[in-house]
């Protein structure tokens, strides 16, 4: 019911609220409904996260003065949150140890949306062009509203089946259409 | 169980300072901890920073060399608790989720303050101030959804309610309405002093916080209602520092000052949720024992009295953080349309007030207002969080179908 922010600074802050309010829904629900939201998780996590190293990071090195020393800080950080997504899906929510693994996930993801808040997004705001920054906007919707990936036929273990997508094919999905949505003028 | 802070033996100075490594506490987590263990923090550094601008202020009127250097020795220690209780907040929070809780920390102890304060002119004091912070929770909390894109029942965790109170542009009166009538501090109960040092200590933090951090916003609306809420916290300072009575001498506040950190810290350890923090609440405590005794001795050396004739013979009961919400309710069906004239209070709008009101308004939406149209705009409603039915002032209703 919120209307979309048309600048792809405030389109990705609103991705990290509703981040950040999807990891306490997970460690609030239980049994299929946390299944559910933790996939809902998955999926907004791949696509904000590829639709940042797509669109965003890529700007900012070209047009921020010390754009590379940024992005490749939060490069690391989303490396690092990326291997933790996998491990974390991999294991799944019935795990013993899951929450204790979506804990560090979560202070991760956290403070690397703080960081890209902070130290990139403002160099966005301050020095993007205004009709650039519109345009990214609209690949990042594009990807969010990507439909989530159903399981291939024949690999439909018990266990796995209610697994919409590893993190890993969300993101080349996710990949290809924002290519193709920021194609034209590439 | 009593407890006399005068007859308490607390830590020595000496042993009181702090390493840089003892400094580096760990912050509180933005999502997961009690949004009341977050209010006790920044009520506490609102009481250390009193506490070291107090004693600055009291040094410049200090003569004595060697009251100096023991003023200069606690405000050292101070200096460190303050870095110590306010360093709790995380770093990931946002400045306006720290705002939010600023506010709910007005509304949550001035409730509390205002249901125990013993004198009703005191009391009908906070009764009119909390109605304004009630309404600056409103409007940071829609300025929040609009420009973070989400919701303050996040971080008030229902606790408090988030609706209107008295509007904020009403609350831009002519400053000479601001001053109160002070307590007699001859006649004044014990408790009636903490309760307004306490909250005068708060409400001077909040306007130091909305005046610095104002202008690190980048959106309009942002910096415009820092602006204008940071100017009625002005006001709110006005009002409850000109509660105390003036005609106390330095040494007597000074041991106001250190019996009221004493207090404070003694009810957030027995109220605390978070044993690391209750640890942390303890330490202080028993620091501020011993400032106490240092205060104590001054006291009975210039003032030549005896302490325990203007201090309370025992803490009251525990300043407590728990929600207020009926009680609120009733103060908004009942004094929503108070204003302020001379020391007094009155239902309807004045000439002073109404000539102050064209002065700084000049017929046009305030911030205040603004930011509500917007976040109506942008987010297809305006941003309430009403736990306990529809508000209790029929014309602040929403009438908008959901
Ligand atoms: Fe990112
Ligand atoms: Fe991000
Ligand atoms: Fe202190
Ligand atoms: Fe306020
Ligand atoms: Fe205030
Ligand atoms: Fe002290």
């Amino acid at each position: 019911m919120n209307a979309r922010p048309t600048d792809v600074v405030a389109f990705l802050v609103r991705q990290h609220a509703e981040i950040r309010d999807l990891f306490a829904e997970v460690e609030a629900s239980e049994g299929s409904a946390r299944e559910e939201a933790f996939h809902r998780l998955v999926h907004l996590l791949a696509v904000h996260e590829t639709a940042e190293e797509e669109i965003v990071h890529p700007y900012v090195r070209r047009v921020v003065d010390g754009g590379d020393a940024i992005v490749d800080d939060r490069l690391r950080e989303e490396n690092e949150a990326k291997q933790l997504l996998s491990d974390l899906d991999e294991m799944g929510p019935h795990h013993p140890d899951f929450l204790k693994h979506l804990e560090v996930l979560r202070k991760d993801v956290l403070m690397h949306a703080r960081a890209e808040e902070r130290y990139e997004f403002i160099h966005l705001t301050r020095e993007g062009d205004p009709a650039r920054l519109a345009k990214m906007t609209a690949a990042v919707e594009a990807a969010e509203k990507m439909a989530p990936t159903r399981p291939h036929p024949g690999v439909e273990s018990a266990t796995k089946n209610v697994l919409v997508g590893a993190p890993m094919a969300i993101m080349d999905r996710a990949r290809d259409l924002i290519r193709k949505v920021m194609g034209e003028d590439k | 169980m009593t407890f006399n802070p005068l007859r308490e033996r607390g830590i020595p100075l000496d042993d009181q300072l702090r390493t840089w490594r003892e400094l580096a506490v760990m912050p509180i987590d933005p999502d997961e901890s009690d949004p009341y263990t977050r209010c006790r923090i920044i009520t506490m550094n609102g009481l250390e920073t009193e506490a070291i601008f107090f004693s600055h202020n009291m040094a410049r009127h200090c003569p004595d060399v060697e009251m100096k250097q023991q003023l200069a020795r606690v405000r050292y220690i101070e200096s460190q608790q303050q870095k110590a209780v306010n360093w709790l907040l995380p770093g990931l929070a946002s400045v306006l989720e720290t705002t939010i809780a600023y506010e709910q920390v007005a509304v949550d102890l001035t409730s509390w303050v205002a249901r125990m304060e013993p004198d009703p002119y005191l009391r009908q004091a906070y009764e009119f101030g909390v109605l304004e912070d009630f309404d600056h929770l409103y409007r940071y909390a829609n300025l929040y959804e609009m420009i973070e894109h989400r919701r303050a029942e996040k971080i008030v965790d229902g606790l408090t309610e988030v609706m209107p109170g008295r509007p904020t542009y009403l609350q831009h009166r002519h400053p000479v309405d601001n001053v109160r009538q002070n307590y007699d501090r001859t006649v004044a109960s014990p408790i009636s002093k903490l309760h307004a040092l306490t909250i005068m200590s708060t409400e001077q933090q909040t306007m130091n916080f909305y005046m610095n951090v104002g202008p690190l916003y980048m959106e309009p609306i942002a910096r415009q209602l820092y602006q204008e809420i940071g100017m009625i916290e002005e006001e709110h300072v006005t009002h409850y520092e000109s509660l105390v009575d003036p005609g106390e001498t330095w040494w007597e506040m000074l041991l106001n000052h250190e019996y009221n950190e004493c207090y404070l810290y003694h009810s957030f350890m027995e109220t605390e949720s978070d044993p690391r923090i209750k640890a942390i609440w303890e330490l202080h405590l028993n620091m501020e024992l011993e400032h106490l005794g240092l205060a104590a001795e001054a006291f009975k050396r210039f003032d030549g009295r005896d302490p325990e004739q203007v201090l309370a013979p025992e803490l009251p009961v525990p300043v407590t953080f728990e929600p207020n919400k009926a009680y609120l309710r009733e103060l908004l069906a009942t004094q929503i349309d108070y204003t302020t004239i001379g020391t007094g209070y009155v239902q309807e709008a004045h000439e002073r007030f109404e000539a102050m009101q064209r002065a700084v308004l000049d017929d046009e939406k305030p911030a205040s207002e603004v930011v509500i149209a917007e976040n109506a705009m942008k987010s297809g409603h305006e941003y309430r969080l009403e736990t306990e039915g529809p508000h209790p002032v029929q014309s602040l209703r929403t009438n908008r179908p959901t």
